[in-house]
C-alpha cells in the first residue's frame, strides 16, 4: 500500500475529468496500486452522479430521440451471461484497476531500450510515443544505490513509483508512491540500496496551453 | 377507519417517494441490452439527455452539446448490457461515460496527428461487470454521498460545483462570484475536507 498519494483536489478534478491526460497518466498509474484513492474516486465519481441528478436539465429537442433511435443497432445476445454478482457478501472486494500504460510499451519494463543519461540513469520517453504536448512523459530508472543530481523543476513533476524506490530530502518513496513537486523543491533524489528505482515522471513543460488551456487550469490553480 | 387510512397512504408515500417517483433505470437498461426495448430508451433518454446537455452547456460546449448528447446516449444503448448495479447507480454510470465522452471529443478537436494516443478509457476507467463490488455496500455508499453533499454548506457547494462540474477555473470562480481567490480555495478546501471526513466516517 503507498503512502504518498495525490491530493484530494487533485483526486477530485481527476473524477471531474479536468486533468489533462499526462496528469491522468500519473493519476490512473498510482490507481493501479491504491486502493485507497480507487474508493475516493469512486466516491468522487459518486458525487458526478449526484450532481448529474440534481443539474437543471436544458431543454432537448424532440426530434433528436427519433433520429438516435434510427442510428442505434440491435444488441448482439451472443454474448456471454454477465458475471453474477455475490449480492449478500458483506466483504469489500476492492475495485480492479488495469495498468493504463501497459498496452502502448513496446516491451516489458525490464526490456524497454532505455536511453542512458549518465552510468547510472536512464530513460525511455513516452512524450513522442504518446503524442504529448506541452508535457515531458518518461520512465526514468536509476539504478540500485544511485544519486540523481540536485535539480529544481520549472513548474511541476509528478512521479509514481513503478518499482523500487527512492529517498530526498522530504522522505522515502516506495512502489505506488505518488510525489508531487514544483518550483518551490529542490531535491536530489537517491534510489533505494536493494534494487533499482523504476518510475513514470510527468513534468510540464511551461510552453503553450492552446485549446487545452481550460482541462489545465483547474488543477495548476490549486497550487 | 379513516384517519387510519391517511396515515397509511401519507406514510406509504413518504416511504417510496424516492422508489416511486424514480423509475428502476437499472431494470430499463437491462430490457434496453436483453430486448432492445425502444420504450425503456425513451424514459432513460427523456430523464438523461437534457441533463446531459445541461452538463455540456456547463462545460462549455455550446454548439456541440447535443452532439454530445447523441454520443453518451449511443454509448449507453451499446453498452446498456455492461452496466452492472453493484458497480454503480445508472446516474453515476452515465456520468463516468458523459465525462468519458466529452473528454474524447476535446481530444478529437485537438489531434492533429493520427498517432497513437493512449485511449480515454484506459486512463479514466469505467469498471465493467468483472470486476465485483459488493452491490449493497456501493449503493448505500452512493446514497451516502448523496446526503454527505446535502450536508454541505450552500457556498461550498456552489464553488464544488463550478469546479467539479462547470470545469471552472478558481479564478474564474472568484470572478463570478466576486469573491477573493483565498476565499474560494478556502470554500473549496474546506468542501473536501468535509467530504473525506463523512467518506472515512462511512467506511468505519
Amino acid at each position: 500500500m503507498s503512502a504518498y498519494h495525490p491530493d484530494d483536489m487533485t483526486l477530485m478534478n481527476y473524477a471531474a475529468g479536468s486533468l489533462s491526460i499526462p496528469q491522468a497518466l500519473a493519476v490512473s498509474m498510482h490507481l493501479c496500486f491504491c486502493h485507497e484513492c480507487r474508493d475516493l474516486v469512486k466516491n468522487f465519481n459518486h458525487l458526478g452522479g449526484a450532481l448529474l441528478e440534481t443539474i437543471k436539465p436544458a431543454s432537448t429537442e424532440d426530434e433528436a430521440f427519433d433520429s438516435l433511435m434510427a442510428s442505434l443497432e440491435p444488441h448482439d445476445h451472443s454474448d456471454t451471461p454477465k458475471v453474477k454478482v455475490d449480492m449478500g457478501s458483506a466483504e469489500k472486494i476492492t475495485q480492479h484497476f488495469n495498468n493504463p500504460l501497459l498496452r502502448y510499451l513496446p516491451t516489458s519494463l525490464a526490456d524497454l531500450p532505455w536511453q542512458r543519461q549518465t552510468k547510472e540513469i536512464s530513460k525511455f520517453d513516452l512524450t513522442s510515443l504518446l503524442n504529448i504536448k506541452g508535457f515531458q512523459v518518461a520512465l526514468q530508472k536509476i539504478n540500485a544505490g544511485a544519486k540523481v543530481p540536485t535539480h529544481t523543476h520549472k513548474g511541476f513533476e509528478y512521479t509514481v513509483i513503478l518499482s523500487g524506490g527512492f529517498s530526498d530530502e522530504l522522505g522515502v518513496y516506495h512502489e505506488g508512491d505518488f510525489i508531487a513537486r514544483d518550483t518551490s523543491h529542490k531535491h536530489s533524489p537517491t534510489a533505494l540500496q536493494n534494487e533499482d528505482c523504476i518510475c513514470l515522471t510527468v513534468l510540464n513543460a511551461p510552453l503553450k496551453f492552446t485549446g487545452w488551456q481550460r482541462i489545465f487550469n483547474p488543477f495548476m490553480a490549486w497550487h | 377507519m379513516r384517519h387510519q387510512m391517511t396515515t397509511t397512504k401519507a406514510r406509504s408515500m413518504n416511504d417510496s417517494s424516492a422508489a416511486n417517483d424514480t423509475p428502476d433505470w437499472g431494470a430499463l437498461l437491462a430490457r434496453v441490452a436483453e430486448h432492445d426495448d425502444k420504450a425503456a430508451f425513451r424514459e432513460i433518454y427523456k430523464h438523461f439527455a437534457p441533463r446531459i446537455k445541461a452538463y455540456a452547456i456547463n462545460q462549455g460546449f455550446s454548439q456541440h452539446a447535443e452532439v454530445l448528447v447523441q454520443e453518451v446516449m449511443t454509448s449507453v444503448w451499446r453498452n446498456a448490457g455492461k452496466y452492472s448495479e453493484a458497480l454503480a447507480s445508472v446516474s453515476t454510470w452515465i456520468f463516468t461515460i458523459t465525462r468519458n465522452q466529452r473528454i474524447d471529443m476535446l481530444r478529437k478537436l485537438n489531434r492533429t496527428r493520427a498517432e497513437v494516443v493512449i485511449e480515454t478509457e484506459d486512463l479514466w476507467q469505467i469498471p465493467t461487470e468483472d470486476t465485483t463490488i459488493c452491490s449493497i455496500q456501493n449503493l448505500s455508499t452512493e446514497k451516502f454521498v448523496k446526503n454527505a453533499i446535502d450536508k454541505l454548506p450552500e457556498e461550498q457547494m456552489i464553488a464544488l460545483r463550478k469546479v467539479y462540474y462547470e470545469g471552472k477555473t478558481h479564478e474564474e470562480v472568484a470572478e463570478e462570484l466576486k469573491i477573493p481567490l483565498g476565499t474560494v480555495k478556502g470554500r473549496l478546501r474546506l468542501s473536501l475536507q468535509k467530504l473525506r471526513v463523512m467518506f472515512e466516517a462511512k467506511e468505519l
